[in-house]
C-alpha cells in the first residue's frame, strides 16, 4: 500500500508540472484556436533563463527565500515578455491566415527558440545548483515527500486556483471568456481583443516559466531540447482534459502524471508513452472534446 | 538533340572539377561523435582531441608528406543520425573515422564504413560491435563482458552483497552491459532480485525506484549513462532507499557528480582508469596540451581512448607508408604494445583491444574520485 501511495505522490508531482504547462496550450487554443507548439520550448527557455538569473544575481551561491522568489519573479517576467513577442512576431501577422499557416509558424517559432537556447547556452547539459531549495525530506508513514515536491504541489495548486478565480470571477476574466466565444462580438462590445490575447500570452508563458524552473530545481539537469518532451506530454494532457478548457488542462495534467507513474511502476517505463497515447486515443474516441470538454460550453 | 553533346560536355567538366577537388593533397580524417545533445561534452571532447592530434601532426609536416584535415559529423548519439553521418563521411572520402561515443551510434554506422573500406575506431563497449569481425573496425576501449565479470567479482566476492538490482536503459550498450553483469553476478553466486529498464532522458525515475524500494536490495548496479545515473542516484536517496549505488563505466563523467549533488558521496564507479589516474607520460603531456588549447581538461577517459585509436591508425599508415585501408588494417591486427595515452595498444584479429584493466572509484564528499580496488 505504501508503494502504491508513493507512486501516487510521484505521479501527482510530475502531473502538476504537466498541468502548469498544459494551461499555456489550452488558454491560447481557447482564445485563438491556435496550437502554440512553441510553448514547450518556452518552458525550456525559462529553465535556462532562471539558471542564468540565479547565478548572476546570487553569484556567491547563497540561498534564501528572497533569492528564490526573486528568481521566480524575474524569470516569469522575462518569459512573459518573450511570450508576448512570440505572439506579435509569429502569430499576429497570421491571425486571418488559414489555420495551418499559424501552426507551421508555431512549429518554426519553437525551432527558433530551441536553437537560440543552444546557441546562447551551448549544447551541453546545464545543471541547477542543488541548494536552491532545502533538501528536507518528510516521512508520512511509509511515504516520502521531499521539500521540492511539496513546493511543486502547493505552488501549482495555488496558481491553478488563482487562475480559475481570475477567469471566472473578475471583469478581465469575463472579457477573456467573451473573446474565446466570439472575437467579433467581443470587439463590438468594446473589448480590446489584442490586449486580451496579450494577457493570455503573459499568463500562459508565466505559468510555463514556473513549470520550467520547477523542472530545473527538481530534476537539476536541463538540456536545450527538453522542451519537446514536456511540451508533447502537456499537449496530450490538454487534449485529454479538453483543449480550450482550463479545469480540463489541470485535470488532464494530473491524470497523465498519475497514469505515467502507475504504468512505469507496475508495468514498465518503456510502455509509459505507449499507454499515454493509447489513453489519448481512447479519450478521443469516446469523448472527442476531452474529458471535461462537453460539460463547459464556453471555451477559455 | 543538339543539346546532348553540350550536356555531356558540362557533365564531364563537372566530374573533372569534382575529382580535382578530392584528389588534392590532403588526407581526411572523419569524426563521428555526439557534438550536440545529451552526450555533448563527451562528443566535443572526442572532436577536440582528434583536432589537437591532427594540428600537432600537421605542424610537424603531416603524414607521408601530406597535410591532414578533420571532417566532423554530429550524430547526436542517435542511430538514425549515425547512419546519415556514415554516408556523409564516406562521401567525403575519409581514410578513417574516429567515433562514435555510444555503441548504438557506432553500430548503426559500422556496416557503411565496412562496405566502403573506411577504417573506424570507437570507444563503444557493446559486445555486438566486434561480432561481425569487420576488418575495418577497431575497438579502442574494452568489451562489456570484461567489465561485467570484473564488477560481478567485486560485488559478490569482495562486498558480499546478497540482493542486487540491475538497471539499464534501452540502448544497445546498456542492455548488453546489464545482461552480461546479471549473468556474471549469477555465475559468481550472487542473487539478481530484479533487472529493470529505465527510459533514458525521462528525468523522472521515481516510479521504478519506488518499486525497487519494496525489494530492499543491498546494491543497485546501473549500467547506463551519466545523464540518467546522476539523477537515479539523487532520486534513490530522496526516496530513502539505503542500497549502495554502483555505476558502470558510462557514469564516469563530471556531470554525474553535479546531477547527483550531495547524494554523489559514496557512489561507486567501475571504469577504466580515468584521465587523472593514468600513470603514463603520454597521458600527462596530452592532457596538458589539451587543457592549454581548449581551456579545460577532456571530460573523461573516452576521448583519450579514441585518440589512442587515431594514433594507432596514423602510426600504422606511417609504418606501412600506405594509405590503403586494407594494408593499414592488416598492420593494426598485428600491432603489439603501441605506446598509447591510456596504456599499451594491441589489437586482436577481430578488432578487439587487448589488455585492459579496471579501477573501482568511490566518490568523495568533495566530488573527487578515490581508488578503492586493491
Amino acid at each position: 500500500m505504501d508503494i502504491f501511495l508513493q507512486q501516487i505522490v510521484n505521479g501527482l508531482t510530475i502531473g502538476s508540472l504537466y498541468a502548469l504547462v498544459a494551461l499555456g496550450y489550452t488558454m491560447v487554443y481557447g482564445v485563438m484556436k491556435l496550437i502554440n507548439f512553441a510553448h514547450g520550448d518556452l518552458v525550456a527557455l525559462s529553465a535556462f533563463a532562471g539558471l542564468t538569473i540565479y547565478t548572476s544575481i546570487f553569484a556567491d551561491g547563497g540561498t534564501s527565500i528572497v533569492a528564490v522568489i526573486t528568481v521566480f519573479m524575474f524569470t516569469a517576467a522575462v518569459i512573459a515578455v518573450v511570450g508576448v513577442l512570440l505572439e506579435r512576431l509569429a502569430y499576429r501577422p497570421l491571425r486571418t491566415a488559414p489555420r495551418l499557416s499559424a501552426v507551421v509558424s508555431a512549429l518554426g517559432a519553437g525551432l527558433v527558440i530551441q536553437n537560440a537556447i543552444m546557441l546562447i547556452w551551448g549544447p551541453n547539459m546545464k545543471i541547477f545548483p542543488s541548494h536552491l531549495f532545502p533538501s528536507d525530506i518528510y516521512h508520512f508513514g511509509g511515504i516520502v515527500i521531499t521539500f521540492t515536491q511539496l513546493m511543486i504541489l502547493i505552488f501549482s495548486s495555488v496558481l491553478m486556483i488563482a487562475l480559475y478565480l481570475f477567469i471566472n470571477k473578475t471583469k478581465m476574466g469575463t472579457a477573456i471568456r467573451a473573446v474565446a466565444i466570439d472575437q467579433d462580438a467581443a470587439k463590438l462590445m468594446g473589448i480590446n481583443v489584442n490586449k486580451i490575447i496579450m494577457i493570455i500570452f503573459i499568463i500562459g508563458s508565466g505559468l510555463g516559466a514556473v513549470a520550467g524552473l520547477f523542472i530545473g530545481i527538481y530534476y537539476r539537469g536541463i538540456t536545450f531540447d527538453m522542451g519537446w518532451m514536456y511540451g508533447l506530454n502537456a499537449f496530450v494532457a490538454a487534449i485529454i482534459g479538453g483543449i480550450g478548457n482550463i479545469p480540463g488542462a489541470m485535470f488532464g495534467g494530473l491524470i497523465l502524471g498519475l497514469f505515467n507513474a502507475l504504468i512505469s511502476g507496475y508495468i514498465s517505463s518503456a510502455w509509459a508513452e505507449t499507454f499515454t497515447f493509447m489513453l489519448l486515443i481512447v479519450v478521443l474516441i469516446f469523448r472527442p472534446t476531452g474529458i471535461l470538454g462537453e460539460k463547459v460550453a464556453e471555451k477559455v | 538533340m543538339r543539346i546532348l553533346p553540350r550536356v555531356a560536355a558540362s557533365v564531364a567538366v563537372c566530374a573533372l572539377l569534382v575529382t580535382a577537388g578530392s584528389a588534392a593533397d590532403v588526407i581526411k580524417i572523419g569524426v563521428q561523435a555526439p557534438i550536440t545533445g545529451k552526450y555533448a561534452n563527451e562528443g566535443q571532447s572526442i572532436d577536440n582531441g582528434v583536432r589537437l592530434v591532427i594540428d600537432q601532426l600537421n605542424a610537424k609536416g603531416g603524414l607521408l608528406g601530406k597535410q591532414l584535415e578533420v571532417v566532423s559529423c554530429d550524430d547526436e548519439g542517435k542511430a538514425q543520425k549515425a547512419a546519415i553521418c556514415a554516408r556523409k563521411l564516406v562521401n567525403e572520402g575519409v581514410l578513417a573515422v574516429i567515433g562514435s561515443y555510444t555503441s548504438g551510434a557506432t553500430e548503426a554506422a559500422q556496416t557503411t564504413y565496412f562496405r566502403n573500406k573506411t577504417l573506424q575506431t570507437s570507444d563503444g563497449t557493446s559486445g555486438s560491435l566486434t561480432k561481425q569481425k569487420y576488418w575495418t573496425f577497431f575497438r579502442n576501449s574494452f568489451r562489456n563482458s570484461d567489465q561485467a565479470a570484473f564488477t560481478a567479482t567485486y560485488l559478490v566476492k569482495e562486498k558480499g552483497y546478497k540482493n542486487i538490482v540491475v538497471i539499464s536503459d534501452y540502448s544497445g550498450y546498456s542492455v548488453d552491459l546489464a545482461d552480461s553483469a546479471a549473468k556474471s553476478i549469477k555465475s559468481e553466486g550472487g542473487n539478481v532480485i530484479y533487472q529493470g529498464k529505465i527510459k533514458s532522458g525521462t528525468q523522472n525515475f521515481t516510479a521504478v525506484l519506488t518499486k525497487i524500494k519494496s525489494m530492499n536490495p543491498d546494491a543497485i548496479y546501473f549500467a547506463g549513462y551519466y545523464t540518467d545515473g546522476g539523477l537515479i542516484r539523487a532520486q534513490q536517496q530522496q526516496l530513502g532507499i539505503k542500497a549502495d549505488f554502483i555505476g558502470g563505466d558510462a557514469n564516469d563523467n563530471p556531470d554525474f557528480v553535479k546531477l547527483a549533488g550531495k547524494s554523489a558521496e559514496g557512489t561507486i564507479l567501475v571504469n577504466f582508469p580515468t584521465a587523472e589516474f593514468l600513470p603514463y607520460d603520454a597521458a600527462k603531456i596530452f592532457i596538458k596540451d589539451y587543457t592549454a588549447k581548449y581551456g579545460k581538461a577532456p571530460s573523461s577517459v573516452w576521448a583519450l581512448m579514441n585518440v589512442d585509436g587515431l594514433n594507432a591508425i596514423l602510426h600504422a599508415a606511417k609504418e606501412t607508408k600506405s594509405l590503403d585501408t586494407k594494408t593499414i588494417s592488416n598492420y593494426l591486427h598485428t600491432l603489439r604494445d603501441f605506446p598509447g595515452i591510456t596504456g599499451p595498444v594491441s589489437f586482436r584479429e577481430d578488432g578487439e583491444r587487448i589488455n585492459t584493466k579496471f579501477n573501482i572509484y568511490e566518490i568523495q564528499a568533495n566530488g573527487k574520485y578515490k581508488i578503492i580496488n586493491k
